[in-house]
């Protein structure tokens, strides 16, 4: 399988130059590495230019709703193990309208991968503040720059217990698609931030500018990747801009583990017809003794 | 004769008033009787006042009645509300721990032999034991009935319960021995349940192959998360508490998409964040089940209090225009029927079903016949065939093909050849994004035309009397309305109505021209599903409505009433 297997051909709505076409090239070449077959792949996106992301695979692809990409693309994953499922989305998906699915999403520890493709602003809306943007950051909905503190997603994922984190930029792509493939591979939550600039509405966060920010985790000193405590720290000192793998932890009981989803049958193909068994066995309980 | 006897067991929330009721419930119907329990809380954990009103008869019972035989109380709140209904040769029992002087009151040692006997808590065993003796049931059966619930606690726990069952039963109250106990059932072969509406419509979605649920705790809808969390596991499912209700729904927007079979269920504030979601899945005809146990609003309203409130917001639910089924069961059968029911025609018409119960249909132990096994009929609706999906398609099936019905072949993920694009944007045939007018003008034709045929199939069941009125109903105000009539041999018709949306236009326009006047009887102030049978029949002059919005559910007595007043009115 080569990368062109996975692209249908759509012409993608974004601006020339804009980070999510090396997301998109990214995902393709990952799975193309691992070999997914096609149609045993789901990308389920949000809402914004990220989220027009599912519609450019020839994957199946389900594009939801503003910030609700997670609910979907857990449960699909639930209903089917037998899914390679992505979910893709921009900051307003993750850390506004869906932080919370973001967090409960961490902490149940689903089987799936979750791509943030981060440029700190509101494009589709034509450039608004975003949770993440920064201090400063001369927006249309904040002419005299954004005042409130961003969030800072690793530290988030990472009080959340999140089981894998890495940081892409949109300018590395060997580096995202090996991260794409580890996320893949991890048993769990996998949570991968990509620095995917915005080149129409963020002119501070510029490629450049990451190019000049951004260090490798080893640049950073943090080596150990299941050490929380060092992970932590490196996101504190470099202030986020860090990127590679900064946590990983593989023993972690999954979702389906935790709830017995174990067995080789996936959800969808068990059978619907209940047997006389199974309805007394649910009946049981408002049964009387006459 | 069929006879009624009503008992309203009160006191502090918390201290167990509740399950005193259902326990003595099961032992009644354990013994083939049929008893109804409507219970009155609030929404607070220990502290305020609460009752169960059990009625209780040789035959089914579908609501309380209006008037108390016994009241039982462990507080002072439970006297000042209720005395009122009591029948004129009905009593009150107090514990005597109330210290209560009045002559009309008999007072009984409820606390002092449960803390001889046993401990404090078992009070309400006490309290058991008087009005099994009053109710001539026999001994074994609430020793029985106390092994059963108290099993799990210990040996201990249960013969303290018992020694204090004895003492209640041998201690002589004067008063008591006038009264006279149920009358003796004739010996019947009976098969009988006890469960709620939401066991019921929990026991639907099993039996249609619902393997998802995902929901947020809400009165009164948990009592469905709560089953499901216990079977769901035992049979490959999985219910998952989500963070809020809009992540319930698109949860099981997910599953559906995915094939699985799943449902959510919530009340009004929950529904009201589920708007997004019913969008979502009218938008991608993606199948879903929502169960609304409707509670009073608006915002937190009362909620634990009956109200049928949320019928207009769901009717034109969302923002732009979807296809949508509301289905609403007015007995603990029909929960189950329709729960099914509900899961096949979101199936076959690709679609949101919305299953609309109410707090006392939701909630209310009743006894009935058992329901029996039947090997469900299930309908998965238009799926591609194997034919269709020979083709190694890259991208480009046809999810969304423009047919004569509106239906179009649904595919699950993971299928070969049946790749294609889900998008809540208006899309093409094969799911992309598409802005163009004459696309979308044939999509919302499409999903419009999806629910066309059903305008035109029957959905309101009518007891006939031959009268020149018919009063209509739905949802728990079902059982009040044939047990008002029944007991007070109104002239009138009577009907309920399953499946509000689309309306039984035809139906209901044939009865328009049958019947003299439609009393459409619901629990809101603003008689909304009369007014949408008026938006969409007519016939405004023959509609009146009958409505009640202060929490309480309808009363035989003054539905009764009020019925017969209109009946001589329109002679």
């Amino acid at each position: 399988m080569e990368m062109k297997d996975y692209s249908n051909g759509v012409h993608p709505t974004w601006c020339p130059g804009c980070g999510d076409f090396s997301v998109l090239r990214s995902i393709q070449l990952a799975a193309a590495h691992l070999g997914i077959p096609r149609e045993k792949m789901a990308v389920i996106s949000g809402i914004g230019c990220s989220g027009r992301l599912s519609g450019y695979m020839s994957t199946y692809g389900f594009h939801s709703v503003h910030g609700r990409s997670l609910p979907v693309a857990q449960s699909v994953k639930l209903s089917n193990k037998e899914l390679t499922v992505v979910a893709a989305g921009g900051d307003g998906d993750a850390f506004a309208i869906g932080m919370s699915h973001t967090l409960h999403a961490i902490r149940r520890n689903v089987n799936i991968t979750y791509l943030v493709m981060n440029n700190q602003v509101y494009g589709l809306t034509k450039g608004h503040t975003s949770p993440v943007s920064e201090i400063g950051l001369t927006t249309k909905s904040a002419p005299g720059g954004s005042k409130d503190e961003p969030i800072h997603p690793g530290l988030l994922a990472l009080s959340a217990g999140v089981t894998f984190y890495a940081h892409g930029f949109s300018a590395e792509q060997e580096e995202l698609v090996e991260l794409i493939k580890a996320g893949i591979e991890h048993k769990g939550f996998s949570f991968i931030n990509i620095f995917s600039p915005c080149v129409t509405y963020n002119k501070t966060n510029t490629y450049d500018w990451f190019r000049k920010h951004l260090v490798t985790c080893e640049k950073a000193g943090h080596h150990d990747l299941e050490d929380l405590t060092s992970a932590w720290k490196t996101l504190k000192a470099t202030q986020g801009l860090v990127r590679g793998i900064i946590y990983q932890k593989s023993d972690v009981p999954t979702f389906e583990e935790n709830h017995h989803l174990t067995n080789n049958t996936p959800m969808i193909e068990l059978p619907l017809e209940p047997t006389k068994e199974q309805f007394n066995r649910w009946t049981e309980r408002f049964r009387l003794d006459t | 004769m069929s006879w009624k006897k009503t008992i309203l067991i009160g006191g502090i929330q918390g201290e167990g008033i509740a399950s005193t009721g259902v326990n003595l419930m099961k032992s009644l119907s354990g013994i083939g009787y049929f008893a109804y329990g409507e219970r009155k809380f609030s929404s607070r954990i220990k502290g305020g006042n609460t009752y169960i009103m059990v009625t209780i008869s040789d035959e089914p019972v579908t609501c309380v009645t209006s008037y108390i035989d016994i009241i039982l109380t462990f507080d002072h709140e439970t006297i000042q509300d209720n005395r009122h209904l009591l029948t004129e040769d009905g009593l009150i029992l107090a514990d005597e721990q109330l210290e209560i002087e009045d002559t009309e009151i008999i007072s009984l040692p409820l606390t002092k032999l449960a803390k001889e006997h046993g401990s404090l808590l078992m009070k309400n065993t006490s309290a058991i034991g008087f009005l099994g003796k009053m109710l001539d049931i026999d001994k074994g059966v609430l020793e029985e009935s106390i092994e059963k619930a108290y099993h799990r606690k210990g040996e201990k726990v249960v013969n303290e319960n018992n020694q204090v069952l004895r003492a209640a039963y041998e201690t002589r109250v004067e008063k008591l021995e006038m009264f006279k106990g149920l009358p003796p059932l004739e010996p019947k072969d009976k098969d009988l349940m006890m469960l709620i509406g939401n066991d019921a419509i929990s026991l639907g979605a099993l039996m249609a192959g619902c393997r998802f649920v995902a929901a947020y705790p809400i009165t009164p809808a948990s009592d469905i998360m709560e089953f499901m969390s216990r079977v769901l596991p035992e049979e490959e499912g999985v219910m998952i508490q989500a963070e809020d209700e809009i992540a319930a729904v698109t949860l099981c927007i997910g599953a559906s998409y995915a094939g699985v079979r799943s449902m959510t269920a919530t009340s009004g504030p929950g529904l009201t964040l589920m708007m997004e979601g019913l969008g979502l899945a009218g938008m991608t005809e993606t199948p879903l089940v929502v169960v609304d146990a409707q509670r009073s609003g608006p915002s937190t309203g009362m909620p634990t209090r009956n109200e049928q409130s949320d019928l207009a917001s769901l009717y034109f639910a969302g923002h732009g225009e979807f296809p949508m089924i509301i289905l609403s069961p007015s007995t603990i059968e029909e929960c189950c029927e329709l729960t099914m029911e509900a899961f096949n025609l979101a199936d076959q018409y690709q679609c949101p079903v919305v299953l609309l119960s109410d707090f006392n249909l939701s909630i209310s132990p009743q006894t009935i016949p058992a329901i029996e096994y039947q090997q469900p009929v299930i309908n998965r609706g238009f799926l591609a065939t194997d034919q269709e999906l020979k083709e190694d398609n890259a991208d480009g099936f046809e999810r969304y093909a423009l047919t004569e019905s509106g239906i179009s072949p649904r595919v699950f993920p993971g299928t070969k050849g049946g790749i294609h694009k889900v998008t809540g944007l208006e899309h093409t045939v094969s799911g992309r994004p598409s802005d163009r007018k004459g696309n979308r003008v044939n999509m919302m034709n499409k999903r419009n035309r999806k629910l066309e045929a059903l305008w035109d199939q029957n959905s309101v069941t009518i007891e006939e009397r031959e009268g020149k009125i018919l009063c209509l109903t739905f949802g728990s105000n079902w059982g009040v309305l044939e047990t008002a009539v029944k007991e007070f041999a109104l002239p009138i018709d009577i009907a309920h109505i399953s499946r509000i949306k689309p309306l039984p236009v035809r139906q209901l326009e044939t009865l328009f021209s049958r019947y003299h006047k439609m009393v459409v009887m619901e629990q809101n102030q603003r008689s909304q599903l009369a007014g949408i049978i008026k938006q969409e029949v007519g016939f405004n002059d023959k509609i009146v409505s009958l409505t009640k919005y202060d929490g309480e559910a309808f009363r035989t007595l003054e539905v009764a009433e009020q019925l017969k007043r209109w009946c001589s009115e329109w002679k």
